[in-house]
């Protein structure tokens, strides 16, 4: 089966906990973050986000920085774009290619370190909510919203046939490979193409097959929405206020600093 | 009495194929029944049918004697009392948690916000899944979606509950478990209807069996009616269950009592004929037929238990005091069946027990009662096919107990009770914790 963040989210340690306080978290982290001046605030948000993801929600290190490492690999490639190509003045230093001078001065430096940092923070905060807070619990969070309900329950049902899906597509791209479907391009693109109206025509009868069973169930327009209640603990409170304390005093004091 | 009943029903599916023949049967309330025939058949059509989802081109159905009508009020009214699982589990349970799934009938009955979590929780409770509650359905086995898929259609209380391909793509222990569950069901008195084209099944467990084929239901009657005559079989392409091939090769041998058919593996230990024969030197009084004691085995020669008494019937007396007997052996212990009842369960008071009756064997029935074994790190010498299994251990003068609650225990003891109507061998059956309350 193929594993991915809801799978973590589901086990998570932290998906029990008031859905509105990791939301509300996640918000704050992220606006601080592209609201600050100053690169040392979401590098202290990312610090922090990170370490409650490991901490907290015993996220395995290895798997975490994986799925950290895919997005850093672009933004250490853009960052570096920015650091040559951004910014006027004095170069910090220089060298030449080709006839070309390239050189890194301080605006553009300070510019590639908060794209960098911003990225960082923004994608600690978005990977903790992810592997904490599954799908299955951000229904109830939805529902709280004004969304109208057939919205609602037919993203609950989109939810769970992903995984039916997922499972008879995996299914179908081996039985395909295995006969050598993906052996170069050209048939690759057949056998994508084939899977693809296989998974159309399949989802198409299972919405029939889903129907009839529904109505053996005596379907009439309803489906149960969750509401949690699920109050916020003290500790779980205590520490968030100190994170968003220390956060805003970074965010204060860093105002006119800037790093280098 | 009658609960459902289709009189001369014919459908064909809106491409043309016919689906269903000509199809009358009558289902009793409280019964087991399966429908038994190969793939294409018509088992799930005519499941289909009776709960309202096709509407017959010919013929009708009766729910309760009354016709069934087609407007979504009388549809509502038999789709409540009707349930109906489907073979796949994953075309029925649609939600993302097991909680919402089983919560979605009782919702659709218009019961209170209340009532629906009371139902559910009970539910849940009932089929073993509590645990598993706030889980989305792609995290469980298959053995545990087809218990969600149950569960969500007892949480509508249905007076027939109807199953289609119950068992297919289970393990052996996910089948043993749902069929725990079925029996449970049947024992507090719902109808349960299932179709599979696994005559083992079927000949084992079923009160009544319909054979189909080629859209037609082609014989009827009890199991033993049913698979004993090859011809049945034959025209619905199926085969012998396996305990009926056994019985009839060794009876071609002379090894068993003829005429009887066992279902089971302790009716098939049952109809053997002891074949041992020895000379024995008899009292002149002996005659044929007569029954003498030849005394104790011990040691190597009693290999099934402690002691075994040798009984001997006397065939033939032949000159000089000296006569041809036949051997029966039986354990000089006598075994034992003891049910627990896990409903008041306590570790101390059930190892108490284990230790005073001297319990050898120890089985679990439910999924409850092998949690509470599991989690208490009580070895279980069997967990599936329990009740038989107890049977045949205790035949051969084993201690055994079963763990297991509520209706189960109901259930094992008639079983048990059953066997020992049916084979005239006592066993001494008790439950060792009776509700002390009552
Ligand atoms: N949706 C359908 N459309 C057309 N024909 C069907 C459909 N479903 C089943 N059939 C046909 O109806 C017959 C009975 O099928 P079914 O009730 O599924 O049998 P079983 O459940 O015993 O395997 C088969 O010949 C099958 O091909
Ligand atoms: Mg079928």
């Amino acid at each position: 089966m193929a594993h991915i963040l809801d799978d973590y989210a589901v086990l998570s340690p932290l998906r029990y906990k008031n859905n509105w306080l990791k939301i509300a978290i996640v918000t704050f982290g992220l606006l601080a973050g592209v609201s600050s001046n100053s690169p040392l605030v979401p590098f202290l948000i990312a610090i922090c986000m990170s370490f409650a993801t490991l901490y907290f929600a015993k996220v395995p290190a290895s798997f975490y920085f994986r799925i950290l490492a895919a997005p850093a690999g672009f933004v250490i490639v853009s960052v570096v774009i920015i650091a040559f190509f951004f910014g006027e003045g004095a170069k910090l230093f220089s060298f030449d290619v080709f006839g070309l001078t390239l050189g890194v001065s301080k605006a553009g430096l300070d510019m590639a370190l908060l794209v960098f940092a911003r990225t960082l923070g923004g994608m600690s905060c978005l990977f903790f909510l992810s592997l904490t807070t599954p799908m299955i619990e951000l229904f109830s969070v939805l529902k709280a919203t004004k969304l109208p309900d057939s919205f609602l329950e037919i993203a609950m049902m989109m939810y769970r046939y992903i995984f039916v899906f997922l499972d008879v597509a995996v299914g179908v791209k081996y039985a395909q490979s295995v006969r050598l479907g993906y052996k170069d391009f050209k048939t690759s693109f057949r056998s994508m193409v084939m899977l693809g109206t296989n998974l159309f025509i399949r989802s198409w009868e299972q919405g029939e097959k889903i129907y009839v069973s529904m109505n053996a169930r005596c379907y009439d327009g309803k489906l149960i929405l969750l509401d949690d209640k699920r109050p916020v603990e003290m500790p779980e409170l205590m520490l968030t206020l100190a994170y968003f304390a220390l956060v805003v005093l970074t965010f204060y004091f860093t105002r006119t600093v800037s790093v280098l | 009495m009658v609960i459902l009943e289709t009189k001369h029903l014919s459908f064909s599916y809106p491409d043309g194929t016919l689906a269903l023949d000509n199809i009358s049967v009558v289902i009793e309330k409280g019964k087991k029944i399966a429908f038994v025939g190969r793939n294409g058949s018509g088992k799930s059509t005519l499941f289909l049918s009776m709960n309202g989802t096709h509407r017959p081109k010919k013929g009708e159905i009766l729910f309760h004697g009354k016709p069934m009508k087609y407007d979504s009020k009388s549809l509502r009214e038999i789709r409540k009392n009707i349930g109906i699982v489907f073979q796949n589990s994953d075309d029925q349970i649609f939600a993302p948690t097991i909680y919402q799934d089983v919560a979605f009938g009782p919702t659709n009955l218009g019961y209170s916000k209340d009532k629906v979590e009371d139902i559910v929780n009970k539910t849940l409770e009932y089929v073993g899944l509590t645990h598993l509650k706030d889980k989305p359905p792609h995290h469980l086995s298959g053995g545990q979606k087809k218990r969600v898929a149950i569960a969500g259609i007892v949480a509508m209380d249905p007076e027939v509950i109807i199953l289609d391909e119950p068992l297919a793509n289970l393990d052996p222990v996910g089948a043993d478990e749902v069929m725990d569950l079925l029996n449970e069901l049947n024992y507090f008195g719902k109808t349960i209807i299932i179709s599979t084209h696994d005559v083992n099944l079927a000949y084992g467990w079923a009160d009544y069996v319909f054979l189909m084929n080629e859209h037609k239901v082609i014989s009827e009657g009890t199991p033993e009616a049913i698979f004993m005559h090859d011809d049945n079989l034959k025209a619905a392409y199926l085969r012998r269950p396996v305990t009926l091939e056994i019985y009839e090769e060794i009876k071609r041998r002379g090894l068993v009592k003829p005429q009887c058919c066992p279902r089971d593996i302790p009716d098939l230990v049952h109809s053997l004929r002891s074949q041992q024969l020895l000379w024995a030197k008899v009292p002149s009084e002996v005659k044929e037929g007569d029954y003498i004691n030849l005394g104790i085995l011990y040691g190597d020669y009693a290999p099934e238990s402690g002691y075994e008494a040798a009984n001997c019937k006397v065939l033939h007396v032949h000159e000089d005091g000296l006569a041809i007997v036949e051997m029966d052996r039986k354990p000089y212990r006598a075994g034992s069946i003891g049910i627990y009842d896990t409903e008041y369960y306590s570790k101390d008071e059930l190892l108490d027990i284990i230790d005073r009756d001297e319990i050898e064997c120890i089985g679990a029935m439910g999924k409850r009662s092998k949690i509470l074994a599991e989690g208490d790190e009580i070895y279980l010498h069997i967990t599936a096919g329990v009740v038989d299994r107890s049977i045949l251990n205790s035949l051969a003068g084993q201690r055994c107990l079963i763990l297991t609650n509520g209706g189960m225990v109901g259930h094992a003891l008639e079983r048990i009770k059953d066997y020992m109507q049916k084979s005239g061998i006592n066993i001494p059956v008790t439950v060792v914790n009776p509700n002390q309350e009552s």
